[in-house]
């Protein structure tokens, strides 16, 4: 009798009429079905766009984020109690599985070892996991409260029925252990206790009719679960997945949609009807955590613009089944053309979200459309437009030309030299800024004095067109890549290293799609590779402290992380000391996506927040890889240091300091008499 | 009411200062790196139009004269919304005087028919003269109001009110029309910008390019109101001395006699 081999227990046992659960499930299932066609068909409204090409990338997309769901775990709190109740009901799912392959499909697999170590130890410390997950995730909504979460019933619904489910099932587990004296209770560790505790107080009737009634309580509560979750944000589990699935496999960089000019009715967006199914999925995979909007600097410094807001309010306006066609900019505060001119393009909100939103690139779509449709955006954007269009070159009011940076220096224009190694792609940040003149003097002097033979466009270098697409007018970057893949051609250009991580992206990411293919680097990964091959070296003998910012066009949008902590460690010798946001999460300076050419008000100042985070490292420089970082900093530094010094500087600007103090101390001191 | 607006082509008056040249032989600016672009008060001038006739309706003409390039600010115009675009080609001279340029488009006002308001702007980014608007008002035979910044409809027909710009601050007039009107610049009439999809139609829409033989206007006299006599870029020259002195009495002894010669061979 109690030989292990032989355990297991009677499924159904102290239940009548078990016909009425399989007849629920009919009704069950027609719902959750309902469920998620109604949203199906609303993803089927959308255009075309093609996102089920390599699938086995795709199937390690799944595993990664939807089954280890790594970006869930970013944040270990959540992170923690997610995993907790996800995994616990995936294995109490399987074990309803296990009993209906037993009892329904008459496999005997609900037996012996793998019923007491599977069936009953494991489910039941999964349960009490999952149990102690809700309870997690109950005193941060309830008693903690962070800001990003959405407050509404629904939320508290799905909590409490699911942590009614699991109590319900200890419950009904405990009273038919107690009530059976069944010979395994041990291995039920929770459902024992219930037992142990209910036989002190219950008769055995009591416990019989108190089993039956909350087993029909729990199975009713499952079944309702199963029709409702379609209906509400627990539809993310299969929505999420698909989202998943189905995301963008480029670098965040590249993920901004072509224009038909010829073709397209309307340039940009500004309706549902002009998203594809993939935007339209985006919208439903929301599972409202917030994370994207906890991370997104403008909101962090009291602006409206919540990406979430804008994810949310289009699911709303969708499900709400109005008319597609109708104008949203304006509908919500998070829809509103104010928001969409707040966002810096970071893409923290893309990196945060753990179900593949992306966020930003729809605020790309609307800005395209007020720039292009309306024209009704920033006048200090529209300025630097202007000048784009006429000058080729945002930085209206420049007293500078293109090539003033190299006066001294021994710079060759592709003019001169027909063909080179190597092109030193400036960009307007660097040659028509005074500050960021000396990054790029830096940069010229580390090449040259490393060997390498480069040369510049010089006048014949244009803006890429970053700040023209970030702004939205597609028309205006189509025409400046254009010029520039022309230009470029005529000199075979194969090589290009650019310290401008903007010019960096879109040379590297965005070009491409227009005939433009080089092979182009980052100024911080040239130097490292030219370290390594012991062409440059140098070091500074200060003990300064130094912090790296991570530019967002470097880092979250083209993965570049390394390398230029590599120079910064090369050039004092030591690792720089991390911001508290750093790398992935880092916090952006306040200039992409056109910011850089609005005021912002004194208050809501990005780049002031993120200057605090530097000098709270204690930090002396500030260690930066992008002109308009550097730009922004300083401002933001020179704002927020009050007495300290601290400075900001490239990390080509560290590194040639670092190789002139090397070469001034190595070469022979003049002899005193 | 129909509108013209006179819109001129000028070099880019914003290149940095370093890159602008002259040609002294030729008395006029090089073009060097600097790129063509509609004359910042003409850009006013359009947008006052455009204005008024988004509130009183009425068909605006943007006329130019200059190279077959000078399409290029017409295409702007055209993509503005303008109703037509008429070009008077001058391949002769890249910088006639304003007398020449004042008859030229008094010739193809007259051409064009019926005008209510001709809108010029105050003065071209280039040379500055400033004098275009009151010559082609004489050309015409019309009255002339300079440093306007609005107008409107006036109280009887055939008549409108002008907002001018004076130093003190501002005058309203009414005046019989046709008028023209210099423009100047104002919060208000800060230029638009153009829908992408009006720009790449802009380049579809009919513009008429009238030759100089059309309207009877003799490229020979391009320079006969006056000529630039000499060209140049003025050199600044920044020379330093210290004044030396043993004591503060000295030193300011000394300073100040320096002055009082510098001030003597001015």
């Amino acid at each position: 009798m109690n030989d292990p081999a032989n355990a297991t227990r009677e499924v159904l046992w102290n239940i009548h009429y078990p016909w009425i659960m399989y007849a629920l499930l009919v009704p069950t299932t027609v719902v959750a079905v309902y469920g998620f066609y109604r949203r199906i068909r609303l993803w089927r409204k959308g255009s075309s766009e093609n996102r089920l090409d390599q699938p086995l990338k795709r199937v390690g997309l799944v595993l990664r984020h939807a089954v280890l769901q790594l970006r869930t775990w970013r944040r270990a709190y959540p992170g923690t109690f997610h995993a907790m109740i996800f995994w616990g009901f995936v294995v109490l799912f399987i074990a309803t599985v296990v009993v209906m392959l037993d009892y329904d499909f008459g496999i005997p697999i609900m037996r012996g070892r793998f019923y007491l170590y599977f069936q009953s130890l494991f489910v039941d410390i999964c349960g009490m996991l999952a149990i102690i997950g809700i309870l997690m995730a109950g005193w941060r909504r309830w008693v903690v409260r962070p800001p990003h979460l959405i407050y509404n019933a629904e939320s508290t619904a799905i909590l409490l029925v699911i942590f009614t489910i699991l109590v319900s099932g200890f419950l009904v587990e405990g009273w038919r252990i107690a009530a059976t004296d069944d010979p395994w209770a041990a291995w039920s560790p929770f459902g024992n206790l219930v037992a142990l505790g209910s036989s002190r107080v219950m008769s055995a009737e009591a416990m019989l009719a108190a089993h039956r009634f909350t087993w029909w309580t729990h199975l009713v509560l499952v079944f309702g679960l199963i029709a409702w979750a379609p209906f509400t944000k627990m539809a993310h589990v299969v929505n999420s997945t698909l989202n998943i699935y189905t995301a963008r496999l480029a670098p965040v960089g590249a993920n901004l949609r072509r224009l038909d000019f010829e073709h397209d009715e309307k340039l940009g967006i500004d309706a549902l009807a002009g998203f594809t199914w993939k935007d339209r999925l985006d919208f439903d995979a929301c599972t409202e955590c917030g994370r994207c909007t906890a991370v997104c600097p403008a909101n962090r410094v009291g602006k409206i613009l919540s990406p979430r807001d804008i994810i949310l309010d289009l699911q709303h306006r969708m499900h709400a089944g109005g008319d597609d066609t109708e104008s949203f900019v304006g509908a919500t505060p998070a829809l509103s053309s104010e928001a969409m001119w707040q966002c810096t393009t970071c893409a923290a909100c893309v990196e945060a979200c753990p179900v593949a939103i992306e966020q930003f690139p729809k605020i790309i779509d609307t800005r395209r459309y007020l720039v292009m449709e309306d024209a009704e955006f920033p006048d200090t954007m529209q300025q630097a437009l202007a000048s784009l269009e006429t000058r080729g070159h945002p930085m209206r009011g420049t007293s500078f030309t293109r090539v003033d940076w190299a006066e001294g220096l021994d710079v060759a224009t592709m003019a001169d030299v027909k063909e080179s190694e190597v092109l030193l792609w400036v960009g307007c940040g660097g040659a028509l800024v005074e500050r960021n003149q000396k990054i790029v003097r830096a940069l010229a002097q580390l090449l040259e004095k490393a060997g390498v033979k480069f040369a510049i466009l010089g006048r014949e270098e244009k803006c890429t067109g970053d700040p023209a697409r970030r702004i939205g007018n597609e028309f205006l970057f189509e025409t400046l890549v254009q010029e520039n893949v022309a230009t470029l051609d005529r000199y075979g250009v194969k090589k290009i290293v650019t310290s401008c991580p903007h010019c960096f992206n879109t040379l590297a990411n965005e070009y491409p799609e227009w005939g433009g293919r080089y092979e182009v680097y980052h100024h911080s990964e040239f130097l490292e590779k030219l370290v390594a091959e012991g062409k440059l070296s140098g070091r500074l003998p200060t003990d300064r402290q130094v912090t790296f910012h991570d530019p967002c066009y470097l880092g979250r949008h083209n993965g570049v992380y390394d390398a230029p902590r590599q120079l910064v460690q090369i050039a004092t010798g030591k690792a720089p000391t991390e911001m508290q946001q750093n790398r992935s999460n880092g916090f952006c300076c306040g200039g992409g996506g056109g910011m850089s050419f609005v005021d912002e008000p004194p208050n809501q100042r990005v780049n002031q927040e993120r200057a605090r985070q530097a000098l709270a490292t204690g930090a002396d420089v500030v260690a930066v890889g992008c002109p308009f970082c550097t730009t922004m900093l300083e401002d933001g530094i020179n704002a927020t240091k009050g007495e300290r010094e601290v400075e900001v500087m490239d990390v080509a600007e560290l590194l040639w300091q670092a190789v002139e103090e090397s070469s001034h101390a190595t070469s022979p001191k003049p002899s005193t008499p | 009411m129909n509108i013209v607006v006179c819109l001129k082509q000028i070099l880019d008056p914003e290149i940095p200062a370093r890159d602008f040249k002259v040609h002294s032989e030729k008395r006029e600016a090089e073009q060097g790196g600097a790129n063509l672009v509609t004359n910042i008060f003409c850009e006013n001038a359009l947008e006052t139009a455009l204005q008024a006739r988004d509130a009183h309706s009425g068909k605006i003409t943007a006329l130019s004269c200059g190279p077959d390039g000078a399409e290029d600010v017409l295409r702007k115009a055209l993509a503005l919304r303008v109703d037509e675009a008429i070009l008077v080609v001058n391949e002769a001279d890249s910088n006639p005087d304003p007398l020449f340029v004042a008859r030229t488009l008094a010739a193809a006002i007259r051409k064009h028919g019926d005008v209510d308001v001709v809108l010029v702007g105050r003065e071209a980014g280039d040379w500055g003269a400033g004098q275009t608007g009151g010559l082609l008002a004489e050309e015409l035979g019309l009255p002339c109001i300079s440093f306007a910044e609005s107008y409107e409809p006036g109280s009887t027909a055939g008549t409108v009110k002008v907002k001018r710009q004076t130093d003190a601050g501002y005058e309203v007039m009414e005046v019989t029309t046709p008028v023209v009107l210099t423009i100047t610049n104002h919060d208000q009439n800060v230029p638009r910008i153009p829908k992408t999809r009006d720009v790449m139609q802009s380049y579809r829409k009919p513009l008429e390019k009238w030759p100089l033989s059309d309207l009877d206007i003799d490229p020979a006299t391009a320079h006969d109101y006056y000529q630039v006599a000499e060209l140049f870029i003025p050199q600044k020259e920044v020379q330093c001395e210290l004044v030396e002195g043993d004591t503060l009495e000295a030193k300011i002894e000394a300073f100040a006699g320096r002055i009082a010669e510098v001030i003597q061979s001015m």
